[in-house]
């Protein structure tokens, strides 16, 4: 497969020095971008880099707070109905289809064709088929949505998005449940719109897909634009290079020299949902890294390990000071020293509306409080301690958690672990949405913990990350490990390739 | 202890003085103060206004009515705050309590009778908390099936009949006791008050009440069992139920299952109007108090001015609706 | 380019039992329907006479299937009307104020429209919880009631008119049954065929894409509750023409009733998913049962304890719940089962 070479038409969706805030964080700052008829024009950056606010804001579906947005030269109202009008498809990385409506149905939803307020199902389903048809597709036009597996339900996603014939089709992370056969099969379905006149931004952060079906490329970081060209005119070694904003180097000295101990998470046979047989072990000291595209598997590996989330099969064992002890629920794993710092932090990791030294307290409750009765000076001092110590700033424990940016708040679910002692902990995305200096600090903790014998399992779809950080990495790719490479071994290129499944392409 | 408590949430709640000043709207600062102003207000305005409100006995009938719900809607403060809205079978406990206790002590004497209104009081938690807690069904539904459950064992046993106490018994003599003008069932609901308080703010049990009403998935993740929690604040609002049944009887030296209607209504009532916030989280037990003391004093102006009960209805209705509004339209504005 | 390929699902078994099957995994009635199985074997054992005085049974049946009717068009889109029991006695009441027989059956539908429309402002414009907004409604209406008809039941003025609604229009169905029939129709039509009906899956199932998909979701919500406020009424009219007075405490019972009817004929509190054919076999359960207790000599307070019951099970025995409370079980028991290291 290789980038379309037809001749690209006019520019028919524009941004332009487009700014939007959330609160006190800016997640997109003056960026510009444009696509023309015929372009296929990626936008690359990592986790929090700000693509997906970017595409919501193109796509008429968020307000802006500073910069316009054109299609075909007019300004874009905004609404959801009007950029619908206007031509812009966006599909998003969470699917917005309802469950129990018909594939038909959710094909054409709020814009089901009617004969006098009745649904005209022969005119619905053959839009419907005609847009399955258009990508390729095969489905039952009646079958509900809650019985169709991830990457159909992703298909009906792009079929609804190609219904209403846009003249732009706005695509966020569309493979990352997909397979490589699926995912080949969607590049090919892009590329075919595209030489048909379709304007396409697809975001991404798999980069051979992007050389493999691209035309032009927009990298962003931490929410401003940092590079943008034609695919033809450099390589992924620079794109990656721009997305990180510094060189790769294996940066040896900060490696951990320590040698790891004694086994303490065995995990053998784990099945779950999108888990498929994984076995897995962590020493006393060590920090695995487990490498992967989104959607590998990772998570609900971790999760299915310490019983966030139930196995279908499998058995885990912690092992500490000689002692083994078998973690079937999870509040058995957190009784025998395990902890974990979930992906989604404000969901699932922090009570926002409480303050630092409450959210502290929730796993330390045995420590601070003598039988029932919470001990306030106890807490404070165990807080204060535990904020500095991280490097909370402004370590002020009676602020709430939710005043705090992304860092801080990440550094607080942290503390609350730090508290206990553990003896194995499990961070999911530590530094997703974190700013550069906090990101800093917290790898600093990670290792501080593995130095102190904690034995660390991360989560981590940031390479650099992933490569400074871990001992050893495990790769992920369809709920199965795909490959182990010890930290001499790995770099950049072999655990991509690895989560990728197939050799990246030599630029 | 109680006054360093509240000042204490009055401090989180309006958030730290370091932020970068955000203008302040007025709404949420409503929402959080208003109450104090406003009940200060009713007081006075009553008292200047309204004919018969400043007497003695109006005063000791006010404590009298007040006392019962009172002790509901602090108890039921633990079902608020931890996100599961209210809990509307109230209703038939405090009912089921007060026929159980006078009906009992008649023959086997008080402290059985106590008993044996503690072992309904904790087959209504244990139902109404594993439904809700272990099944995650809907506690506004699962407490209506209850109520009626619950009334219907209640009008079975008891026939419907008017249970009464003897003139010269312990019971009776509870109920007209007085302290100065408080009478005894004020100082319970008082009593009662200080103890929930301090669970709710002190105990890990209150803060895990809290934390869940906050965020549920991540006070389950840092290892709570939830479903004790959840068992755990109905069973707070069944024992604080049991209490008002007995003081409610006490006060009458009567019992009779048609005699705690509306007591749902005006707890929540109280409960919303003092501040604690029906989505869950914030709120606390002596808000709850200071809501108790509005909504009793309101209701003794409407019935001083003759208002009837239908007109005394659409009032809390309103004032309901009111409150929420003003809790949903600041959470809206986002300095909650 | 390399080849298409066809990407496939849905079940390759089209034999007619394999698509009987699909078809059957599919609905959500199931409850209903065993619910129903059991009362109507229980009742043909021991209380016979609910089936040959089914006039009694099917009034009932029409008057629970009503309210639930209405309900189920709010918990569709994932809210609830706790106020339909009031709006019930409401309606009554204004109705049995006017004379005329006929302005006081439109005032008391408007009323119910009304009253639809209030909440549902305060629903998807304030943004209150329905829980909590329908309930406040509940009490101030029922306050309403009260103050409206001074606190007694208010005798219908045309009494004519009350009698005649009780005599049997078709065959044996009254105009209550037909009422209802027409009613059951109508929403099913709406709710399978009708583009804003169909959308309330949408509201109620991922109301965020139904947004993103520009359905005017309050509008929807307007819709909803309106139709959840008329059939209150309607069943409030109904209700004063047959008993020839309106009582300001009615409806409770029927409240009871119509929410066990609607949630264990499948319709999900969350939202999304149901059927009114669920609500109409729930309904018919109930109103046998009802009807079963009360010929059988059984207090008010046992029936409420009877459908209090039913109601407990319907709500903690959805897929959702069950899943919930099994998988605590299933990690209990395996920690229990395996062996220490």
């Amino acid at each position: 497969m290789t980038p379309s070479s037809h001749t690209l038409g006019d520019v028919v969706l524009e941004a332009d020095s487009i700014t939007k805030r959330f609160g006190g964080a800016t997640a997109v700052d003056d960026v510009s971008l444009s696509v023309r008829r015929g372009e296929i024009h990626a936008v690359v950056g990592e986790n929090g880099a700000g693509k997906s606010t970017l595409m919501r804001v193109m796509a008429g579906v968020i307000p802006q707070d500073a910069g316009e947005v054109r299609v075909a030269g007019r300004v874009l109202e905004k609404g959801a109905k009007s950029s619908i009008d206007a031509g812009i498809a966006l599909v998003h990385q969470e699917l917005s289809l309802v469950p129990e409506m018909t594939v038909a149905e959710n094909i054409m939803l709020g814009y089901a064709p009617t004969r006098l307020g009745f649904t005209n199902s022969k005119a619905l389903n053959a839009i419907a088929q005609k847009a399955l048809d258009e990508i390729g597709v095969s489905v039952d036009l009646n079958e509900r949505i809650s019985r169709l597996s991830v990457a159909l339900r992703q298909f009906v996603e792009i079929a609804r998005a190609v219904a209403r014939e846009p003249q732009v089709l706005i695509l966020d992370e569309p493979t990352a449940t997909l397979t490589p056969a699926e995912t080949d099969y969607l590049l090919e379905m892009l590329q075919r719109l595209a030489a048909a006149g379709m304007a396409i931004i697809y975001i991404s952060h798999r980069i051979p897909e992007v050389f493999k079906i691209g035309n032009t490329v927009t990298i962003l970081r931490d929410g401003t634009q940092v590079f943008n060209s034609a695919l033809a005119d450099t390589t992924p070694e620079s794109v990656v290079d721009q997305m990180v904003g510094r060189e790769l180097k294996a940066d040896l000295q900060s490696r951990r020299t320590a040698k790891p101990g004694e086994i303490v998470l065995d995990a053998r046979g784990i099945r779950a949902p999108g888990v498929n047989g994984i076995d897995l072990t962590v020493r006393e000291g060590e920090i695995v890294g487990l490498g992967g595209l989104v959607g590998a598997g990772r998570t609900e590996l971790v999760r299915a390990i310490i019983g966030a989330d139930n196995r279908t099969a499998g058995h885990v064992t912690i092992t500490r000071k000689g002692k083994s002890a078998t973690i079937t629920t999870y509040q058995s794993a957190i009784r025998n020293g395990v902890a974990y710092v979930p992906e989604e932090r404000r969901t699932d990791g922090l009570a926002l509306t409480m303050n630092v030294a409450d959210n502290i307290t929730l796993t330390n409750r045995a420590e601070l409080s003598r039988g029932a009765v919470q001990l306030r000076g106890k807490i404070v001092k165990f807080a204060q301690n535990l904020a500095e110590v991280v490097g909370l700033r402004p370590p002020i424990i009676t602020r709430e958690a939710g005043q705090y940016s992304g860092g801080n708040q990440q550094k607080i679910v942290i503390a609350k672990w730090l508290g206990r002692r553990p003896d194995f902990i499990v961070l999911d995305e530590p530094t997703r949405g974190v700013d550069v200096g906090a990101k800093a600090e917290i790898h600093r903790l990670v290792r501080d913990l593995a130095d102190k014998g904690t034995a660390v399992l991360v989560v981590s779809s940031d390479l650099p990350e992933l490569l400074e950080l871990s001992d050893v990495i495990h790769v992920v790719r369809d709920g199965l490990i795909m490959g182990t490479l010890p930290a001499g071994e790995a770099n950049e290129k072999n655990v991509m390739s690895l989560a990728a499944g197939e050799k990246m392409v030599d630029a | 202890m109680a006054k360093e408590t509240l000042t204490e949430v009055i401090t989180v709640a309006q958030g730290d003085e370091q932020q970068p000043s955000k203008p302040r709207s007025v709404l949420p600062w409503m929402a959080e103060n208003g109450i104090f102003i406003f009940t200060a207000l009713l007081i006075l305005g009553a008292a200047v206004f309204v004919d018969g409100f400043a007497s003695l006995v109006n005063i000791t009938d006010v404590f009298h009515r007040a006392a019962p719900i009172g002790i509901v809607a602090v108890g039921m403060t633990f079902v608020v705050i931890s996100g599961n809205y209210l809990d509307l079978s109230v209703v038939a406990q405090v009912a089921t309590s007060a026929v159980i206790f006078l009906a009992v002590s008649n023959v086997y004497g008080v402290p059985i009778a106590m008993l044996a209104a503690l072992l309904a009081a904790i087959a209504y938690a244990l139902v109404n908390g594993i439904a809700v807690g272990y099944f995650k069904a809907n506690a506004v539904i699962v407490t209506l099936s209850t109520t009626y459950i619950g009334i219907g064992v209640l009008r079975y046993f008891s026939g419907g009949s008017i249970f009464f106490g003897p003139e010269d018994g312990p019971i009776r003599a509870f109920g007209t006791a007085k302290l100065g003008p408080v009478p005894y069932s004020a100082l319970v609901l008082i009593l009662v008050t200080l103890i929930l308080a301090f669970v709710l703010s002190r105990t890990n049990f209150g803060f895990l009440v809290r934390s869940f009403g906050v965020n549920e998935s991540a006070t389950r993740l840092g290892g709570v069992n939830t479903g004790y929690v959840i068992v755990g604040a109905f069973f707070v609002t069944a024992l604080a139920a049991m209490v008002a049944g007995w003081v409610l009887a006490a006060f009458s030296n009567t019992a009779v299952s048609s005699m705690s209607t509306g007591y749902d209504f005006q707890a929540l009532a109280a409960i919303i109007v003092g501040g604690t916030s029906v989505f869950g989280g914030k709120g606390s037990v002596l808000r709850t108090l200071l809501g108790v003391v509005f909504v009793s004093v309101l209701t003794n102006i409407l019935v001083l001015s003759n208002i009837t009960f239908g007109y005394q209805q659409v009032a809390l209705g309103i004032l309901i609706v009111v409150a929420v509004t003003i809790d949903a339209l600041s959470r809206k504005v986002g300095t909650r | 380019m390399s080849q298409t390929q066809s990407l496939k699902l849905g079940s390759s078994d089209t034999s007619f039992l394999g698509r009987a099957r699909l078809v059957v995994a599919r609905r959500t009635e199931g409850r209903g329907v065993a619910l129903l199985a059991i009362i109507l074997v229980v009742v043909s054992l021991t209380q016979p006479l609910v089936f040959t005085a089914y006039p009694v049974s099917l009034g009932r049946i029409a008057l629970i299937g009503l309210v639930a009717l209405g309900l189920t068009a709010v918990i569709l889109m994932g809210e609830l009307d706790l106020s339909v029991a009031s709006t019930l006695a409401v309606s009554g009441v204004v109705m049995a104020l006017i004379p005329d027989v006929w302005l006081g059956i439109l005032a008391a539908l408007a009323m119910g429209l009304v009253i639809g429309v209030i909440n549902a402002f305060f629903v998807a414009v304030v943004g209150i919880n329905s829980f909590i907004a329908t309930l406040g409604m509940l009490f101030a209406l029922r306050g309403l009631a009260y103050i409206l008809s001074d606190e007694t039941p208010v005798r219908l003025t045309d009494t004519d008119a009350g009698i005649a609604f009780g005599q049997a229009l078709i065959g044996p169905l009254t105009p209550r049954v037909l009422i209802f029939v027409l009613a059951f129709l109508a929403l099913q039509i709406f709710v399978s065929r009708v583009k804003a009906g169909r959308e309330f899956f949408a509201v109620g199932g991922n109301r965020q894409a139904a947004y993103d998909a520009g359905i005017p979701v309050k509008r929807r919500i307007f819709t909803g509750f309106m139709i959840s406020g008329f059939v209150a009424s309607l069943a409030g009219v109904i209700n004063t023409l047959e008993r020839t007075a309106a009582d300001p405490r009615a409806g409770l019972t029927v409240l009871l009733a119509s929410f066990a009817a609607a949630i264990i004929g499948g319709n999900y509190l969350k939202g999304g998913r149901g059927s009114i054919v669920g609500t109409l076999i729930g309904a018919t359960a109930l109103g046998v049962l009802q009807v079963a207790l009360t010929l059988s000599g059984i207090q008010v307070p046992v029936q409420e304890i009877f459908i209090g019951l039913i109601l407990l099970l319907a709500v903690t025995t959805d897929p959702a719940s069950l899943r919930a409370v099994l998988g605590s079980i299933r990690s209990v028991r395996q920690g229990r089962s395996k062996s220490r290291a």
